[in-house]
């Protein structure tokens, strides 16, 4: 192995990839532009349309209550949702979203109320609609009131203080670091992206320099040069890995950026109450380290295209072999997202899911080193058998010159 | 190595292993769970010898183990079974040092990469072959002058024609100055006037430095102008190697006389020309073409006896193309007389 070799074949292929403009699409404009679209345009997209539901004063159905004008008249009161005429087929209607809700007020509910005798009303909604979804509650949120007001009207009117039914109240306080919800919501995505992109930066060279070679016809030629196969394939080897690593470490500085344009719009997502402690912020170290993490991986990922697509006669056939891998590689990081999945030895050995998993906990700060030391090893091993095998292969005759 | 030739093969064979596919959709179902190998010899116990400053023109049909001898002498493949020594070397053996002393074209590929200028492939060559700066800058000018290369140096590969991209090939090949060179149908897709410039350029360097040159091609008129000697291969046997003009003395039996009628009225005395051991045919309307076996007609009276027939505008004598010829040797024909 010559140093001298490898680097010449290493500037030549970095060379012509530079001037091409499918490498160059694929290494960094898909990368910078597709972060932003992704953290704004789906963050601002969402906003927008859980905006206008709320907006949207729904229409509610009032079943019964023909002898209870009280609360019926206070129903029909209320600014937030629009109370229209009485139909049998309610529950149809909501199904076809014609009307999003729908309460049903037993009959003598106004007297049962005056009384202090039992009475139940029913709310009739689609669950899992979002607009009916804001409409029921709107309505439960009204007999609450109403609930809460007749127990104080009935405590007040027999002498007894409110704290009777109210003996104390519940707090809700989030006890986790900004940089722990950040890594919770981030951390997911940031591995996925870094991991998928580690891996799709690579494709497009990957096939270029081997099946594409040999269907321009340049194997030969290179192949007669002085410059020993085992140079050859580290040369090309090391462009693949920085293609990888270039395309992963351009979407992570991107989203970075789009991040912390969109936060203001992802705040506003948030729900009300929790929006004042959270913030978004993605620790530079953590990045750092994750892509120290990743960085055998993308040695794997690049060995491994590589020898994929020199077996591979032509382009088109390398690319049909090649995306496959991207389910291979989506399937364990969506793995790692799951509730309940969490680092242990054994998982530790599985490639991806691994450095998938460990990244997510070092974005949330969390450095469990004989873990991380166990997942760097074994993608080590991983990669190295990956590479030995894109060596033997490039050895290979029948392999070559496949026809 | 004074007398001692520079290439010497003997019995030398490579053989591959193809994987024969069942025809038909349910052949290609059963092709996904039995494979049925053959063993195809692509070049068969070949044996020659080239020495310093030949120039040898290398032909056969298409797979006839043209290019299979040529990456085997290449370094590229390494061989089934016999031996192979070239310039000294074992080329699969000691390849990354053999290649230094040969150049490599082969026609319908390029070394040069695609993307980026011709001058910064060649410095890349130079950086690979470790050629001095000087050597570089007198070689480069001597290319230049041959094969005018200086106008499109800094054009990206991807522009060029096929002509000016044969050009910087050739150069790239030569850049090191090899002793040896193999070309792989160099001028395959060339229109006339670039081929002719190959051919000059590939005589002027041979002349020059003594370049010994093996070539493979389809164009015949390659190995008429550059070639004393031609291997005939076909199969992956060598069907001859030996002098060009002696396989044409041999077999270059028939002559041609090609002659244009002025005008239709000439059509209907062409009959009278027609009798045994001729052979006329048409061309076009006005234009057509007399076979001979000269060994038993005269040139010299059948050209009297058409002028006294008809009434021509333009007549042309050629010999048998060497195209023909070939054919007849492929067709399995016609060797066992130059052979014999």
């Amino acid at each position: 192995m010559k140093l001298r070799d490898i680097g010449i074949v290493y500037r030549k292929e970095m060379k012509d990839a530079l001037r091409d403009r499918r490498a160059l699409i694929s290494m960094i404009v898909v990368p910078i532009l597709l972060m932003p679209l992704l953290t704004i345009g789906i963050g601002a997209l969402s906003a927008e349309i859980v905006g206008r539901a709320m907006e949207e004063v729904p229409k509610v159905m009032i079943v019964g209550g023909a002898d209870s004008p009280g609360v019926t008249a206070e129903l029909r009161a209320q600014s937030d949702i629009e109370v229209v005429p009485a139909a049998a087929d309610y529950a149809q209607e909501i199904e076809d979203k014609r009307i999003r809700a729908a309460v049903e007020i037993p009959p003598g509910f106004d007297a049962a109320l005056a009384a202090g005798t039992p009475a139940a009303v029913t709310v009739y909604e689609y669950e899992g609609d979002m607009k009916s979804g804001i409409a029921a509650d709107r309505v439960q949120k009204f007999f609450r009131d109403l609930r809460d007001r007749t127990v104080r009207g009935r405590l007040e009117s027999r002498g007894i203080p409110d704290t009777l039914v109210h003996p104390f109240d519940i707090k809700e306080q989030n006890v986790a670091s900004p940089e722990k919800t950040t890594g919770e919501i981030v951390g997911g995505i940031v591995p996925y992206i870094v991991i998928l992109l580690c891996l799709t930066g690579a494709i497009y060279p990957a096939i270029d320099l081997t099946a594409g070679e040999k269907e321009r016809g340049t194997m030969e030629t290179i192949l007669s040069s002085p410059v020993s196969r085992t140079d050859l394939v580290f040369g090309k080897f090391f462009t693949v890995l920085t293609a990888s690593l270039a395309t992963a470490f351009l979407a992570v500085l991107s989203m970075s950026v789009s991040l912390g344009i969109g936060r203001g719009l992802l705040m506003s997502l948030t729900d009300g109450g929790r929006a004042g402690g959270f913030t978004l912020s993605i620790n530079p170290e953590s990045v750092a380290a994750v892509f120290v993490m990743v960085l055998p991986l993308a040695v794997l990922f690049s060995a491994a295209l590589l020898a994929i697509a020199l077996y591979a006669k032509s382009y088109k056939e390398a690319q049909s072999y090649l995306q496959p891998m991207t389910i291979l590689v989506v399937v364990p990081t969506i793995v790692s997202v799951l509730p309940g999945v969490e680092l242990s030895a054994r998982l530790a050995l599985v490639p991806i899911l691994s450095t998938s998993l460990v990244s997510k906990e070092i974005l949330m700060g969390t450095y469990h080193w004989n873990y991380i030391a166990l997942i760097f090893i074994s993608s080590c091993v991983y990669a190295a058998a990956a590479l030995s095998i894109a060596v033997k292969l490039f050895e290979r005759e029948d392999v070559l010159f496949r026809t | 190595m004074p007398n001692s030739p520079l290439i010497s093969v003997r019995d030398l064979s490579k053989n591959f292993r193809s994987f024969h596919r069942r025809e038909g959709l349910w052949g290609g179902v059963v092709n996904l769970f039995r494979r049925e190998y053959r063993t195809v010899e692509a070049v068969s116990k070949i044996s020659f010898e080239i020495e310093p400053g030949e120039m040898v023109g290398y032909i056969g049909p298409n797979g006839a183990g043209k290019s299979t001898t040529i990456k085997m002498l290449t370094g590229i493949l390494v061989p089934s079974s016999g031996e192979l020594l070239s310039n000294g070397f074992v080329p699969w053996r000691e390849r990354t040092a053999y290649v230094r002393t040969i150049g490599v074209v082969f026609g319908q590929r390029t070394q040069l990469w695609w993307d980026i200028a011709v001058i910064e492939s060649l410095k890349l060559l130079r950086r690979i072959y470790d050629v001095s700066q000087r050597d570089f800058d007198e070689r480069i000018e001597t290319f230049d002058q041959i094969l005018g290369l200086r106008d499109y140096l800094n054009t990206p590969v991807r522009k060029l024609s096929l002509g000016e991209r044969m050009r910087c090939d050739l150069a790239a090949a030569l850049l090191h100055n090899p002793p040896l060179l193999f070309l792989d149908e160099p001028t395959i897709g060339l229109d006339v006037v670039a081929k002719d410039h190959i051919r000059h350029f590939l005589r002027a360097i041979n002349q020059r430095y003594r370049t010994t040159v093996l070539l493979t091609t389809h164009d015949l008129d390659d190995i008429e102008e550059l070639c004393r000697r031609i291997m005939i291969i076909d199969h992956g046997r060598l069907l001859y190697d030996g002098p060009l003009a002696l396989l044409k003395q041999k077999l270059l039996r028939t002559k041609q006389v090609k002659f244009a009628l002025r005008d239709k009225e000439q059509l209907p005395q062409l009959a009278a020309i027609e009798r045994e051991g001729l052979k006329l045919e048409r061309v076009d309307e006005l234009t057509w073409r007399i076979s001979f076996d000269r060994t038993r007609v005269s040139t010299a009276d059948l050209i009297r006896q058409i002028l006294g027939t008809v009434e021509i505008r333009d007549l042309l004598i050629e010999d048998e193309p060497i195209e023909e010829l070939i054919k007849r040797i492929y067709a399995g024909e016609a060797l066992h007389e130059v052979n014999s």
